[in-house]
């Protein structure tokens, strides 16, 4: 987000303190692709994704008072709707479903798409462990480095490496063959 | 003297006729043991009021959300109780018989009894009619490491159950009422 | 190459829009239980500035007292509704798997007695 965005944001945060509705309109429609998407792809169907999402910005109206600036705010919504998420995923039985629902987007197809990754990654997203899995969406769908990563879960950066170190292993042997001859590890440690 | 006898009579056979009456909401154990045990359990108790709230927040625009208002219309109650434990055998037999038992009860009609080899799980589905209109539906589904018992109360239309076909992967189990038989004594 | 299996995930999981109906919804379920902005206020009636003031904040503490109550029973509302609605999606789902368990155990059961009486 640049600057330009960011100062706009910061004013509209201070008018839906005081009760600016237009403002507050503007907040949830700057951040609601990023707490929908989580929730999506954290919780695996749209309808609960939604709900989430609705709580979540509930949430945020009656806490406007205690968040700072734009940035804050991003981060205490990326905060809010990753554990809420880990926490009704925890809370539920382990459902394996073959929904009939094709229409729950749950991956970008803005770019050239490559079904078979696509395929790979619903497959690894589903094995996941929530925690790993929103360590997985923060980093990639945030684009979070992993000290980010680490506040934002309460988790400790180690743990964090070792989620996406292994999340990118299992990815690379599922795709073995798909890839171009590896190169050399990036290095999480 | 004849209108006491027919009070008296009348009196006597009340809760004769209530307790006759089959009720289709189950009795369903805490299980708080074997939720203690289990690494995910899920409980839900939906009474009348609280799917009532439920079918306010549901959106008519979207299909799902249509859908879903449809089967709930008529609903007295969902309850479902269903633990996953990490290891087979976790929970006994018994602990499900109490809720088995009661499906004996007249007025329970066994629809569907199935054993799958391949995953090893034990599926029983039990309709309560009255006047051909289903108005209980209990499901028992006992797998090696997980069970789960549902319990629906209420008028419940399979059709509209069938059309949730396509959300939430509900099949199409092309299930006819009709052949529902009552379970074994 | 990790670097390409990584822009590859980033590409894949771009952020996605939700539907533009709910959208709309959440916009307005959100702003509802906005405070409208403030009003200024004219034309106070001339009181004895002492009885004034006690009047006006004696008005405005019931109000406001009547207010948040109003507020937090909508919003007490609004998450019980909304969880409710969770649970009946929850329920069906589970009771949808275990259906979807027996149809396949009905239909496999159908399958083997096709393939037996093809065999005879």
């Amino acid at each position: 987000m640049n600057d330009d965005s960011t100062d706009f944001l910061d004013e509209q945060l201070g008018k839906a303190r005081r009760g600016e509705r237009a403002a507050l309109t503007l907040l949830v429609q700057a951040h609601q692709r990023s707490v929908y998407s989580l929730a999506l792809r954290m919780l695996g169907t749209r309808d609960l994704a939604e709900d989430l999402t609705q709580e979540v910005f509930m949430q945020m109206n009656g806490n406007l008072r205690t968040i700072d600036s734009n940035r804050h705010l991003g981060f205490w919504l990326r905060q809010v709707t990753t554990n809420r998420a880990i926490d009704q995923l925890r809370r539920r039985a382990r459902v394996q479903m073959t929904s009939l629902d094709d229409e729950t987007q749950l991956f970008s197809t803005e770019e050239a798409s490559d079904p078979l990754l696509q395929r790979h990654l619903r497959t690894l997203l589903e094995e996941l462990s929530a925690p790993a899995r929103a360590v997985l969406l923060l980093r990639y769908q945030e684009d979070l480095d992993p000290v980010e990563i680490a506040r934002t879960l309460d988790m400790p950066l180690n743990t964090v490496k070792s989620h996406l170190k292994r999340s990118l292993q299992s990815l690379r042997e599922k795709t073995i063959g798909m890839q171009p001859m590896r190169c050399e590890d990036r290095s999480y440690e | 003297m004849r209108k006491c006898i027919s009070l008296l009579l009348f009196a006597l056979l009340t809760p004769a006729l209530a307790l006759a009456a089959p009720n289709p909401k189950l009795a369903i154990p805490s299980f708080s043991a074997l939720a203690q045990k289990a690494t995910e359990s899920v409980t839900i108790t939906l009474d009348p009021g609280l799917l009532g709230l439920a079918a306010k927040f549901l959106d008519s625009s979207d299909p799902q959300d249509a859908a879903t208002k449809e089967v709930l219309k008529g609903l007295q109650g969902i309850y479902v109780r269903s633990y996953t434990f990490d290891k087979d055998s976790a929970y006994q037999q018994a602990d499900i018989d109490a809720v088995r038992s009661q499906l004996a009860a007249p007025g329970w009609n066994r629809l569907v009894e199935t054993h799958s080899r391949k995953t090893h799980a034990d599926v029983d589905i039990y309709i309560m009619l009255d006047h051909n209109q289903a108005i209980g539906l209990a499901l028992i589904a006992s797998e090696p490491r997980q069970f789960t018992i549902v319990n629906i109360v209420g008028a419940i239309d399979l059709d509209k159950l069938h059309k949730l076909e396509g959300q939430f992967g509900v099949p199409k189990l092309d299930i006819d009422p009709s052949k529902a038989q009552a379970p074994p004594k | 190459m990790s670097d390409d299996i990584e822009s590859q995930m980033r590409a894949a999981l771009r952020a996605v829009a939700p539907r533009e109906e709910f959208s709309q919804k959440l916009v307005a379920n959100v702003t509802s239980r906005q405070p409208p902005a403030r009003q200024s206020r004219r034309g106070a009636a001339r009181l004895h500035p002492l009885a004034w003031w006690f009047s006006a904040s004696l008005a405005a503490s019931v109000m406001l007292a009547v207010g948040v109550h109003q507020h937090l029973q909508q919003q007490r509302l609004q998450q019980s509704g909304l969880e409710a609605r969770r649970e009946v999606m929850e329920a069906l789902r589970v009771t949808s798997q275990k259906l979807n368990l027996a149809y396949e155990a009905v239909r496999s059961q159908s399958t083997s007695l096709t393939d037996e009486g093809n065999s005879v």
